[in-house]
């Protein structure tokens, strides 16, 4: 079919030709599927990888944009769709593949939920080691599609880092794959890095391969109250160089601390994770590093990181995620608070998010800019449609490229219109 | 390593090709340009089997050098091949269709050190072990640590994805690169990542890492550190048998400890290293694992304990302890000459790269050892068993008539032994030249295509590399290994 032909067919006869497509039992109601208030025309969720594979088909020969949607987490992150014809629920892909705990890999279907998948792998005494927001319902392929990660990144891998190959479902109705099952291997692009992050730009992930962890044998949270944001930044570092058994170390703004369920002060709180011994003599070494500020470490009640995850995955407001090298964490957690958010930050992998109920466009260009000088970046990970049509969600990035990669794997838009850029 | 092999093809007319070397000239100097036949032939191999002449090879200064050369290579209708030091063992910088041979050694700085926030900004030039020379005194290191680190580059370890002893714990080199600026095809110089990791948009740089010079030139690499551990202990675990030894490393897996290296030596490796480096290793030895661990120090002894159990359980003879680092330092050493010293036992020998699940190491190396005595050739084997990173070695003497036939005969073999396994063709060597034939086995047509998309829009007229990576390839020529490929084929097998 050709771009004329598409102008000519009515919208009945697509839904026809793509209802042709696929089972008929793998219909759902669409009322439950809308995005930035926009509901699809029809909504469908297939069983197998074969499914998703003639659905993208028949949506590309009849011109329908379709939006893949697995834990529906994270559907603010990016620009507002330019259509959203066909909702994609990856649900009843949930299986587990393959999964060898002596040789700590996994193979899994993309639906699956993490939560779920951690009680699994948990009843072997391991775990996939990624902690991305917002703390429920979070679907494997959509964790790789957003490609988010958590207070852990930095000091554990990125899931990109994790993922040993993918199968992926494309607009031509083939399912590709790259990579492969075993923890080391190098042949072949590497594809299953290119849709990780790519906001199912290219494809629907279907299918993915992890190398997974043993479980820590001990945790242990401890907080320190700082006077200052930049003192609290100082001690971070050091603990940062101070050769901890550590899972998490963010420097957090008075607010952010509160929402946290600590006191409303600047604070260090870092995750110990390792064996016994190791989490012991890691706590020593954090209490120590108090002790020469004058300040002391506490283990703290609640559940901080959970509810620091949970402002993280806030879906109803606006979050912004800047990225800069270590040093400058502090001084940025400051910069964003300033700007009105609520806001902590991640030493080892620079990441600092602010929580505000709304931001400007201009607010997030002015944190852009100022991230930028430090050879950083932000990203808007959830706003209002409106803030994510005035403000760039990603920031400069190469584009010529992605539009040539857009080109070859979805020529017609099919998949996600508009999520990256332009067309795109 | 294995005697040669020449890829022969059309000869480029002889004004055309001045026409070339006078644009390549201009783009980096005419001191910067090779094109006598005699400067050639250093050229035309790497660390493996095949050969073919460039028809120029330029040494450019700075990324708008490089970028200078690829216009006057598109100008002149060539292909572009980057190289590093050579040391690859795929046949990736092999110069299969001729054309330009763009060597970055020139490009050897060290851009910046930024040890506060464990970056570091290098040219692709750069020896990494230079780079970690440099880093030492501050504390951090490189994760990436290839044998071949005194003089492999930079650019070719991203071009790579090389791995090393310590990719168990840290991953492979594309973990540790944040940013890239790249030429491409087209003559356009890019920015991939960036400083910080996670950037925003398309991840074109986890892509970049270890496309083997086929989607563009690395031209800067910045570089993601680690701090230099506060506890090492380093093991030496001594076994009758390599079985054993394969055993326990599946059991230290198993147990939930996993070291931060875990190499294995067999005894023709022990033979060959330990008179030269007296590493310590015991001659009478069937297998040798290599083990380390580090942390911190209290809990480098808890782990050091458990993975000291899983050897004896698995029939370890001794399990000793590097006291020192001068002892720790002699162990590594004996691994790292390893692969060298096989070269003064044999005449020639074909190193293999597989990987396989741990799980299975056992008995796919029984298979590999009964296959390589069924052939007739000694098998030698020093390899990451960690990651179930294989690297048989086949010792062969190269005068003896149909050796290099039968030596690919055995290693197609062997490949086929650790993708029947569920496993892979390469860990770390990149499929090159050499494995081009064998991605059918792992890879689908349509797994395939989809790479070619990759390629195609990176550089449509396949001006990069050509031949390499993926398998067919207008004129490219087909050796031994693709008649390997075919005949060991087993429709629908795939991983
Ligand atoms: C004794 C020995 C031991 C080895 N041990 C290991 C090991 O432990 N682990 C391991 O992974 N490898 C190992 N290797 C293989 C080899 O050293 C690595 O692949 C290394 O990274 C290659 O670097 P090079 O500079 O020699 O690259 P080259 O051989 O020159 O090139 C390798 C590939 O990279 C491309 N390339 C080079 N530079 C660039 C650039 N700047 N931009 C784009 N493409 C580029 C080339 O086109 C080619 O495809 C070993 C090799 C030898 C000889």
């Amino acid at each position: 079919m050709t771009a004329t032909d598409d102008h000519l067919m009515t919208t009945d006869a697509r839904l026809a030709a793509l209802r042709h497509a696929v089972p008929s039992d793998t219909e759902r109601s669409p009322h439950a599927y809308s995005i930035d208030g926009v509901e699809p025309a029809v909504a469908f969720s297939p069983a197998h990888a074969q499914e998703i594979a003639a659905l993208l088909r028949a949506a590309d020969e009849a011109g329908l944009v379709v939006v893949p949607q697995g834990g529906r987490t994270a559907l603010n992150l990016g620009r507002p769709l330019e259509r959203h014809d066909v909702a994609l629920d990856t649900h009843g892909l949930a299986r587990i593949v393959e999964y060898v705990p002596d040789d700590l890999t996994l193979t899994v279907e993309a639906g699956i939920h993490l939560d779920a998948l951690q009680q699994t792998l948990g009843e072997h005494g391991q775990y996939l080691p990624i902690d991305p927001p917002p703390d429920d319902g979070v679907s494997i392929g959509g964790l790789l599609a957003t490609a988010r990660s958590g207070a852990w990144r930095g000091h554990l891998p990125a899931a990109r880092d994790l993922l040993l190959g993918a199968v992926v479902a494309l607009p031509s109705g083939e399912l590709a794959g790259s990579g492969g099952r075993v923890v080391k291997n190098v042949s072949g692009y590497d594809l299953h890095r290119l849709h990780t992050g790519a906001l199912g730009a290219f494809g629907v992930i279907v299918q993915a391969s992890f190398k997974v962890a043993p479980l820590p044998t001990a945790t242990r949270t401890l907080a320190v109250r700082a006077q200052t944001l930049a003192e609290a930044g100082v001690l971070a570092l050091r603990l940062w160089n101070a050769g901890l058994a550590v899972r998490a170390l963010s420097v957090l703004a008075p607010e952010a601390a509160e929402r946290a369920g600590l006191d409303g002060t600047p604070t260090v709180l870092v995750e110990l994770a390792g064996l016994d011994v190791a989490v012991d003599r890691s706590a020593e070494i954090v209490r120590e590093a108090a002790r020469a500020l004058s300040r002391s470490a506490e283990e703290p009640a609640g559940a901080p990181w959970e509810r620091l995850r949970r402002l993280h995955g806030d879906r109803a407001a606006t979050v912004v995620r800047l990225g800069v090298p270590a040093t400058a964490v502090a001084e940025a957690v400051e910069a964003v608070r300033a700007a009105g958010c609520r806001s902590w930050g991640h030493i080892a992998s620079g990441a600092v998010i602010g929580h505000a109920p709304h931001l400007d466009a201009a607010v997030v260009e002015r944190l852009r800019a100022f991230a930028a000088e430090r050879g950083g970046f932000v990203q808007v990970e959830a706003g209002s449609r409106a803030l994510r049509a005035a403000a760039d969600p990603f920031g400069p990035h190469e584009v010529d490229l992605v539009r040539l990669l857009k080109v070859r794997f979805d020529a017609r838009g099919t998949l996600n219109r508009g999520r990256w850029m332009e067309g795109v | 390593m294995l005697h040669s092999r020449h890829m022969t093809r059309p000869e480029m007319p002889t004004n055309a090709r001045a026409a070339a070397i006078e644009a390549l000239e201009r783009a980096v100097g005419a001191a910067h340009v090779l094109h006598a036949p005699e400067d050639l032939i250093v050229y035309e191999y790497d660390a493996t089997i095949d050969r073919a002449l460039p028809d120029a090879v330029v040494f450019p200064a700075t990324a708008e050098e490089v970028a200078a050369v690829v216009r006057a290579a598109n100008a002149h209708d060539l292909p572009v091949v980057p190289r590093g030091s050579g040391t690859g063992l795929s046949g990736g910088a092999v110069p299969v269709k001729g054309g330009v041979v763009v060597v970055l050694t020139r490009m050897n700085r060290i851009v910046e050190v930024d040890a506060a926030n464990r970056i570091a900004v290098v040219e692709p030039g750069v020896i990494n072990l230079a780079l970690q020379e440099t880093l030492a005194p501050l504390g951090l290191t490189w994760a990436p640590d290839p044998s071949s680190q005194r003089i492999c580059t930079i650019g070719g370890n991203v071009a790579n994805n090389s791995g090393g002893p310590h990719t168990l714990a840290h991953g492979s080199t594309v973990n540790h690169v944040l940013g890239l600026e790249v030429v491409l095809a087209d003559g356009r110089i890019v920015h991939l990542g960036g400083r910080v990791a996670d950037a925003p948009g398309v991840d074109l740089r986890g892509l970049v890492v270890g496309s083997e010079g086929t989607l563009g030139i690395v031209t800067q690499a910045t570089l993601r550190l680690v701090p230099t551990p506060r506890a090492v202990r380093t093991m030496l675990a001594i076994f009758d048998t390599i079985d054993a030894a394969c055993e326990a490393v599946s059991a230290i897996i198993r147990g939930g400890v996993i070291p931060v290296a875990l190499e294995m030596l067999d005894q023709e490796i022990i033979r060959a290293v330990e008179p030269r480096i007296h590493a310590g290793f015991p001659l009478d030895a069937g297998a040798v694992l290599l083990i380390e661990i580090e942390g911190l120090a209290e809990a480098v002894a808890v782990e050091a304990e458990a993975v000291i159990e899983a050897c004896r359980a698995s029939g370890a003879r001794e399990v000793r302890s590097a006291d020192t680092q001068s002892e720790r330092d002699r162990l590594w050493e004996g691994r790292k000459s390893g692969i060298g010293a096989i070269g003064a036992v044999t005449p020639a020998f074909y190193i293999l790269d597989g990987v396989v699940p741990r799980t299975l190491l056992p008995v796919v190396m029984r298979r590999i050892l009964a296959r390589s005595a069924e052939y007739g050739f000694r098998c030698a084997n020093i390899f990451h068993a960690g990651d179930g990173n294989l690297h048989p070695n086949i010792l062969f003497d190269p005068q003896e008539s149909g050796a290099i036939q039968r030596v690919l005969d055995l290693g197609g073999e062997i490949m086929r032994i650790c993708v029947d396994a569920g496993g892979s063709i390469t860990g770390e060597h990149g499929i090159g030249l050499e494995k081009r034939s064998y991605m059918e086995w792992i890879f689908t047509p349509a797994d395939l295509a989809a790479m070619a998309d990759v390629r195609s829009a990176f550089d449509d007229a396949g001006r990069f590399n050509p031949c390499k990576v993926l398998p067919g390839g207008h004129g490219c020529a087909t050796g031994h290994a693709d008649e390997v490929a075919r005949h060991l084929a087993t429709p629908g097998v795939y991983i």
